[in-house]
């Protein structure tokens, strides 16, 4: 047999190919049939006889033919795919070292943005796991989950039980609104006596499971006849965590009876796994309903009756169609209208009337977390950011300088023969393996890195119970990351790099001697690398540097207190009924215990302590000063005991501290702070003995004054402050007691001896914490620490991937100068000479990438703005600092191959080429 | 080896013409003419069920094609045993030998066997 021409696979091809075959037999049947005597015309009818239905046979021949030519097409498709992947692996196996520098610092790199997009993702883009959560909507400030306030002043963050039940009547725009309030400190015991265990709260409305659509898991869930009868549902929800933690799963523990707080209630029902409450960054273990409060707490104030307590947070699902705003405009007046009839004075009241209650989506929950941490978490974005950058610009240099290697070999293929869109996929095979097997490392890192994270953030506390489960979008982010960073920039500049033609690569290797200059004209691109890895680093070690500088300032800044030697008692007075007058005398009995505890200097106590607890404010009336704005007569105070300027260390100014005689019946007196006495009397001196007013009618004398203390917030400038006498203050409220201790030494030490003194006193007192100052002081800036840690591993780990970018490139450009620098040296080029060659070429790159740094560090410096106290985003230092610290990095990195390119032996780089 | 109406038996033609092939490649028309010859002219009462058969045998993988010109110096499509096919074959013949034999043993047997 003789081979004759192929055909194409075309689908005429096809068909043509099977007329062909039919025609040949019928054509050699006719032949047959004539020999053996039949006429041209009769041998064909034969053969058609003979060969039967013609035109079924063609269709069913050419179906096939078509089917086996698709199985072909899809196996040769697969067949080159399973081939370029081997070849990838076997490429990127046969350069192990490369490989695996890549995929670690890319894995580095996408892991950290992983785990920072993971905590994003967590506190700030995630849903509600309920069913159509992009109905709910919340009415109230989203942030103040935790809070209680007290007062007369129509607030609309948080709202009254009486203001909830007539919001929810407006059914026309929402298909059902529920409430949801803090829980105070929840005792629970399984058996009466039993030890006793705190799980996370939270009060509700019958029909919030209605709501939020949850359903029950186990037992049943409220069913919103909780709210009928005050004190008529003694049961809780509990959440699955919860169940499994406490009862470890148990059945039986559906129905069955805890004590909260000494009262009993009845475990109804489990909430499903995926309900952990609708508040992002905490995850609540137990639901009870509102019209249980007062069992839960009777020495508390009646929640459901004041119409002057704001604690709850409503959430409500919108009606099909009902916008935010059409639901605001539903809600407001009625709100208006509820606080106008709630208010105490005609003041209030007239302020009712512009109130717009804030209403907001509710499709993310509720979260205290997400405003304290969105501003960092998107600093720490963009952070992390430049270093994937960074890293990028040592894969493309990397990537470039493998592709200028592989341009002999992909000369060669395209010499023989070879589809150059073969060769692009080849690269693009092996840019995508190279890419997934960094996304895998990335995860990795990335899993490990949220933990980090949220243990730094934690800083020793309490972690922030945040679900960074790796879920879909946080997968898909790496993903697609790792895509990005390895083909844009990996792989554009390697195909660029692989455009080659044969000429050009043959005369790469005369190059070698002829030289050029030292990183090489044809690779202008690892020099650009270089001078953007080096700016984009200065980005990152300016930033870290003024962040550690604002942290620094923050933490050293004079406070006015003696905040090494203070001791925070943080009591909770009023659950053993000590509230309004009851205090007194209660506050008393406290501090003289632990005054006789041995090693106390001084023990003094407020209402709302030192950084712990809670701030007042109040309206003011001084009669020298004409208020300007309506703010102007709005100043912060806390209520005071006898001795507090000596206890904390205020420095007093002028007149005296609050003295034990300064009690109910008398005249009231307060100290003022210096920025009040300046404010509102000119000088300290002026404001000593005034009598001002406090609220609507309170007279009060001020008899001293005091310099500024920094008393709940390092970072926020002193604000005007008055300290009304403890013993005299009205507590329409139930009130807060904090002791303030001073020790002669260290307060730690205090902490169990002030414990034992307070336990002998009253064994029920629930001790919220005993913290030394400076403990609390360093939590409350437990944000900026993170940052300012996290910005400086950002910045250490860009540092050292320039200087091994910078490294890299130096030793491969001396590679291909061997033979120059040989016959330099050869023709009397001394060692110095040489080295100075080298360290010269680096530091043109380096400079070039400060004074490209410089001005792009000072512009993002102005993003981080606000996460800065006391330090300008110009700050000389900071930049001086991070320019200092990488020339010296760089440096060094061009230190070893400008040594090993002095020591080039003549001869040897000579017989090289 | 014929159906009731005296056509082949599904199976049977996918076997003679591995058969036919067997011995080097062939184009359709020389299996055919092979058939006829070996069967008396018994079985093949239409060619064109042999070209589907074969176009069949292809793509299950069995047979390979190529063009090439017959001994008149025409092009003719050529087809060949592949590995498989030439199992399948083997295959075959073992199994139709086993069912031959216990067929005719169950036909010639002399006496019934006691139930």
């Amino acid at each position: 047999m003789r081979r004759a021409p192929r055909l194409g696979l075309r689908r005429g091809d096809v068909v043509r190919a099977v007329d062909d075959e039919i025609a040949f037999h019928i054509q050699m049947k006719v032949e047959k049939l004539v020999a053996s005597g039949l006429s041209p015309e009769a041998a064909r009818r034969e053969a058609m006889r003979q060969f039967g239905d013609l035109e079924g046979v063609r269709r069913m021949c050419v179906t096939l033919d078509h089917q086996r030519e698709h199985a072909m097409r899809r196996k040769n498709y697969l067949d080159e795919l399973r081939q370029d992947v081997g070849y990838a692996f076997r490429m990127l196996r046969r350069n192990l070292g490369v490989t695996s520098v890549i995929v670690l610092t890319l894995a580095l790199g996408i892991g950290a943005n992983t785990a920072i997009f993971a905590l994003v993702n967590a506190v700030l883009l995630r849903k509600l796991p309920v069913p159509n959560p992009d109905e709910l909507l919340v009415l109230g400030d989203p942030s103040r989950v935790g809070s209680l306030s007290w007062g007369d002043n129509s607030r609309t963050d948080l709202h009254s039980w009486k203001t909830y039940l007539e919001l929810r009547k407006q059914t026309d725009v929402v298909s059902g609104l529920a409430a949801s309030g803090r829980s105070e400190r929840l005792d629970v015991r399984t058996e009466q006596g039993g030890e006793a265990e705190r799980p996370r709260g939270r009060m509700v409305s019958g029909n919030y499971f209605n709501v939020l659509q949850v359903p029950a898991f186990r037992g049943r869930v409220f069913d919103g006849s909780e709210d009928n009868a005050v004190g008529g549902s003694p049961m809780v929800a509990i959440s699955y965590g919860y169940w499994m933690r406490r009862f470890a799963g148990d059945e039986r523990a559906i129905g069955r009876d805890i004590h909260i707080n000494g009262a009993r209630f009845t475990i109804s029902g489990v909430t499903p796994p995926w309900f952990t409450g609708e508040i992002v960054g905490t995850s609540t273990d137990i639901w009870i309903p509102i019209t249980m409060q007062q069992m839960l707490t009777p020495n508390r104030p009646n929640l459901l009756e004041a119409t002057q307590a704001y604690w709850l947070l409503l959430i409500g699902r919108r009606k099909a169609g009902v916008s935010f705003e059409q639901a605001q405009a539903r809600f407001t007046p009625v709100l208006r209208m509820l606080l106008k009839e709630q208010a105490a004075n005609p003041a209030t009241a007239a302020g009712a009337d512009t109130v717009t209650v804030p209403i907001s989506s509710g499709a993310r929950g509720l979260s205290r977390v997400r405003a304290n941490f969105k501003a960092p978490l998107i600093a720490l974005l963009g952070g992390v950011g430049v270093l994937l950058l960074i890293i990028c610009a040592n894969v493309a240099s990397l990537l470039l300088a493998r592709a200028v290697a592989r341009a002999k070999e992909m000369s060669v293929r395209l010499a023989l023969g070879a589809a150059r869109t073969r060769l692009v996929r080849q690269l693009l095979t092996e840019g995508v393996v190279l890419a997934l097997c960094s996304a895998a490392a990335g995860l990795l890192v990335a899993r490990w890195g949220t933990q980090l994270l949220l243990a730094l953030a934690a800083d020793g506390g309490t972690r922030i119970p945040l679900d960074t489960a790796l879920d879909l979008p946080v997968v898909l982010f790496t993903i697609g990351l790792s895509m990005v960073a390895v083909l844009v920039f990996g792989l554009a500049p390697a195909l660029r790099a692989s455009r080659v033609d044969l000429q050009s690569v043959m005369r790469a290797n005369a190059k070698a001697v002829t030289g050029g200059s030292l990183t090489g004209p044809r690779i202008p691109i690892g020099k650009m690398l270089i001078s953007a890895q080096v700016a984009l680093s200065l980005v990152l070690l300016v930033g870290a540097g003024l962040l550690v500088r604002s942290l620094r300032g923050v933490e050293r800044a004079p406070t006015g207190l003696d905040r090494d030697h203070l001791l925070i008692v943080d009591v909770d007075a009023s659950a053993g009924g000590h509230t309004g007058e009851r205090l007194y005398p209660y506050a008393r009995e406290l501090s003289e215990r632990v005054q006789a505890v041995s090693g106390v200097v001084a023990v003094s106590y407020s209402e709302n302590g030192i950084f712990s607890g809670t701030e007042s404010a109040s309206n003011i009336g001084v009669p020298s000063f004409t208020a300007r704005e309506a703010n102007d007569s709005i100043t912060r105070y806390d209520a005071i005991g006898p001795g507090y300027a000596r206890a904390t260390g205020a420095r007093l100014l002028r007149g005296r501290d609050i003295r034990e005689s300064d009690i109910a019946g008398g005249l009231p007196v307060i100290l003022v702070n210096e920025t009040f006495a300046r404010f509102y009397f000119g000088s300290a001196d002026r404001a000593a003995g005034a009598t001002i007013r406090l609220g609507d009618s309170t007279r009060a004398q001020i008899a001293g004054v005091i310099m500024d203390t920094k008393d709940h917030e390092l970072t926020a400038e002193v604000e005007r402050r008055y300290y009304y006498a403890y013993q005299q203050h009205p507590f329409e409220e139930p009130g807060q007691l904090r002791l303030i201790v001073r020790a002669s030494g260290d307060p730690a030490l205090l902490v169990n001896p002030v414990r034992k003194a307070l336990r002998a006193y009253d064994a029920q007192l629930p001790i919220n914490g005993i913290d030394p100052l400076s403990a609390l002081m360093r939590a409350s800036v437990r944000q900026e620490r993170l940052l300012a840690r996290l910005a400086s591993g950002f910045g250490t780990v860009a540092l050292l991937l320039a200087a091994i970018g910078l490294y890299g490139v130096l030793t491969y450009a001396i590679g291909r100068r061997t033979g120059e620098i040989g016959l330099r040296v050869a023709l009397g080029a001394r060692r110095g000479t040489v080295i100075g060659m080298v360290l010269g070429d680096a530091l043109r790159l380096v400079v070039i990438g400060v004074v490209l740094g410089i001005p792009l560090a000072l512009g993002v410096m102005q993003l981080i703005r606000t996460q800065l106290h006391d330090v300008k985003p110009t700050d000389p230092i900071a930049l001086i600092v991070a320019v200092v610290v990488l020339g010296v990095s760089a440096l060094a990195a061009a230190l070893i191959p400008s040594l090993r390119a002095s020591r080039v032996a003549p001869l040897v780089a000579l017989r090289e080429d | 080896m014929l159906d009731p109406d005296g056509g082949l038996l599904r199976g049977t033609l996918d076997v003679l013409i591995l058969k036919a092939i067997s011995w080097g490649p062939r184009h359709g028309y020389a299996v055919a003419e092979w058939i006829r010859m070996v069967t008396d002219e018994q079985l093949l009462v239409e060619e064109g069920p042999l070209y589907t058969a074969l176009h069949r045998l292809e793509k299950k993988g069995w047979l390979s094609a190529e063009w090439g010109y017959s001994e008149n110096n025409r092009r003719a499509k050529y087809y060949e045993l592949t590995r498989s096919g030439r199992q399948q074959l083997r295959a075959e013949v073992s199994g139709w030998e086993r069912y031959v034999r216990a067929v005719t043993k169950a036909l010639t047997a002399a006496v019934p066997d006691a139930v």
